[in-house]
């Protein structure tokens, strides 16, 4: 017993040992970036560290350069970021809700060529599609200014959230592959048609899926940057990011108050996503 | 309160692809019958159920609820009541929930939910559970609280598949006595299906016996336990089930091996090779077929003796005042026989 104590003991060990040091380096990089924004000058070793709050208040009053008088208006920045994640999560889950469903359990014409072109289209990453997408902005582009703002913000929601449908209905297509027929039938017993069994029998019992599914595609559209760039006529806080870190009027504690301000989502993201992901239905269903 | 249907099936033939599931089943439930659908698993009971419910749409065949075609009717215009094996209750909703909701889909009034959730509750006595989560419940109570589901919208079939399946042993006897009370209480026609023939002895009016899709017999449990009118019947019905030994029956005399008995008049103008059944019970040990004591059973008041006759495996129940050592030879003397056509296996 002792012997077989000793090994797991040791080997658990191990495990969580390269966990450690593979993980020193983000780690370092991450605390060294929120560290920055609290701080008068980039920290690279504890005695460039001197506390300050001047970057926040000058990041939220939109005073880009210290020196300069160059202003953005950061709220309005954050703002587009949450339109475009939102609208990518709205309609990633929408789409991933209702296709999934109904790959899981329609019988229709075509279903297996579907899923397997689902599998296909997610391999292909953004960047190769980005020229066609183009071509198809450019065309469909209305000649309004404002309309054409408008319009971008759409064009990049759609895009972006195509991206990540593919995966996204394979995942809810294993969600709603677990419930048991007997639910749905017996929600038609009961009278309801099949648009209500999905949505007050189905949809309740599929919650961990839909809220990780949102999750994935949130962050996904919160943390672009090649389809916001490439279309989006405003900024959001990565095309921000972006165009501030090479400018000559840059101050570099500055850009890691919004750097810090860009990860937040992800790491409440993160906090979230692990308790639902792990938690599943406990003890809900029988037989 | 409940309208009684009868439900009359015709030629129902169901095929999923290639497989053919059920084949030309017809069959008569009448109002206010308890019918069960007994059979082995992958027999086709279940489909034939969710055939009636209007789950599946059979390839072949119309389905009548009195004198109406229902073939065509969804579900929910069916107004049937389906209790599953796994009792699919929706984990989301408290148990008042579960019970409403078809009542909710209905859009009837709040006043007259209530008062039906109270009389239907009451009924199966779990009026204190109303607040609960399915998963705070014991199997008996999810058990009740999914008829009572099913009993709530007043259906005019109840349907049950398995219902018991879950439960464990004692309690599952305990709740046949009472789901046949209630049924009878209520008058409602119901279908029953089972693989438990003993459950089904016990709770069905009459049962219907299929097997690979095809039904082998309709009728009262004596009927079907006395006199089983395809080989398999007998064997699959009475623990232990009939036995069956291979024969020769020529002008009244039964031979089997080496031995003769006696056939009875019936069965005097059959001629050629034969399969004889008989029941445990049927059995009186003196003169008749030789065998030689395989194994003894003690049960307490009676005994299973296994005889091995010709190379065949027979059981008996005796007396349990008599012993039996391993080896002995005896001679059996069946009371009741049936006798099967050696090729197509049904009753002669």
């Amino acid at each position: 017993m002792r012997d077989i104590e000793t090994k797991s003991r040791k080997s658990e060990l191990l495990i969580i040992l390269t966990i450690v040091i593979a993980s020193v380096p983000m780690i370092l990089a991450f605390s060294l970036l929120v560290l920055s924004s609290f701080s008068e000058e980039m920290v690279t070793n504890l005695k460039s560290f001197r506390p300050t709050l001047e970057n926040w208040i000058n990041l939220f009053q939109g005073k880009m350069a210290i020196t300069g008088s160059i202003r953005v208006n950061i709220f309005e920045i954050t703002l587009n970021t949450l339109i475009v994640a939102l609208g990518v999560a709205g309609l990633v889950t929408i789409v991933s809700t209702l296709a999934g469903y109904a790959l899981s359990r329609m019988d229709f014409r075509g279903r297996k060529h579907v899923m397997i072109a689902l599998l296909v289209l997610h391999a292909f990453p953004g960047v190769a599609l980005i020229v066609g997408v183009y071509l198809l902005y450019k065309l469909t582009l209305p000649q309004d200014p404002d309309l054409m703002r408008f319009y971008s913000f759409f064009y990049v929601i759609l895009a972006r959230g195509a991206l990540e449908i593919p995966m996204s209905v394979w995942l809810m297509k294993g969600f709603f592959d677990a419930i048991p027929w007997e639910f749905e039938w017996s929600g038609i017993i009961d009278g309801a048609s099949r648009i209500t069994v999905w949505r007050k029998i189905m949809l309740p019992l599929v919650k961990p899926g839909i809220l990780a599914v949102a999750l994935f595609a949130f962050i996904a559209g919160w943390q672009d940057i090649i389809y916001v760039r490439t279309f989006l006529i405003d900024q959001t806080l990565a095309t921000f990011i972006e165009s501030n870190i090479e400018s000559e009027f840059s101050h570099m504690p500055l850009i890691a108050a919004a750097g810090t301000l860009y990860l937040l989502p992800t790491i409440v993201f993160f906090l979230i996503a692990q308790r639902i992901l792990l938690q599943g239905y406990s003890g809900g269903l029988k037989g | 309160m409940i309208a009684v249907v009868r439900i009359r099936l015709e030629n129902i033939t169901k095929e999923f692809g290639d497989f053919k599931a059920l084949d030309g089943i017809d069959l008569e439930i009448e109002e206010g019958e308890f019918m069960a659908l007994l059979g082995p698993s992958g027999s086709g009971k279940s489909t034939l159920l969710y055939i009636i419910a209007g789950i599946y749409k059979p390839t072949k065949g119309r389905i009548y609820f009195d004198d109406g075609d229902v073939t065509d009717l969804p579900p929910k215009d069916r107004n049937v009541g389906l209790v599953f094996q796994n009792w699919a209750l929706y984990p989301h909703m408290s148990v008042f929930e579960n019970i409403t909701f078809p009542l909710e889909l209905r859009k009837v009034a709040k006043g007259e939910i209530r008062r039906k959730v109270a009389e239907v509750t009451e009924m199966l006595k779990i009026e204190n559970l109303l607040d609960r989560y399915p998963w705070q419940l014991s199997g008996g109570q999810q058990q009740r609280v999914a008829i009572a589901r099913a009993l709530v919208k007043e259906p005019d079939v109840l349907l049950l598949d398995e219902p018991l399946s879950n439960l464990d042993a004692l309690l599952r006897i305990e709740v046949r006595a009472e789901l046949k009370r209630l049924q009878k209480k209520l008058g409602i026609t119901a279908v029953y299906v089972t693989h438990d023939q003993a459950e089904a002895l016990a709770m069905a009016d009459r049962i219907a016996v299929i097997k690979d899709g095809r039904l082998l017999q309709v009728g009262t449990p004596e009927e079907i336990y006395e006199r089983p009118r395809h080989k398999f019947v007998g064997g699959f019905i009475g623990n232990p089930p009939m036995n069956f030994l291979n024969g020769f029956a020529d002008r009244g005399i039964l031979r089997i091996g080496k031995s003769t008995i006696p056939l009875p008049k019936e069965y005097e103008s059959v001629r050629g090779e034969v399969i004889v059944g008989f029941r445990p019970h049927d059995v009186e040990i003196g003169e008749g077929i030789e065998g030689e004591v395989y194994s003894v059973e003690h049960l307490g008041r009676e005994q299973i003796v296994t005889v091995s006759v010709e190379g065949e495996m027979v059981k008996v129940i005796v007396p349990g005042d008599r012993r039996f050592e391993f080896g002995d030879k005896v001679r059996l003397k069946p009371k009741k026989i049936v006798l099967f056509d050696k090729k197509t296996e049904t009753a002669i």
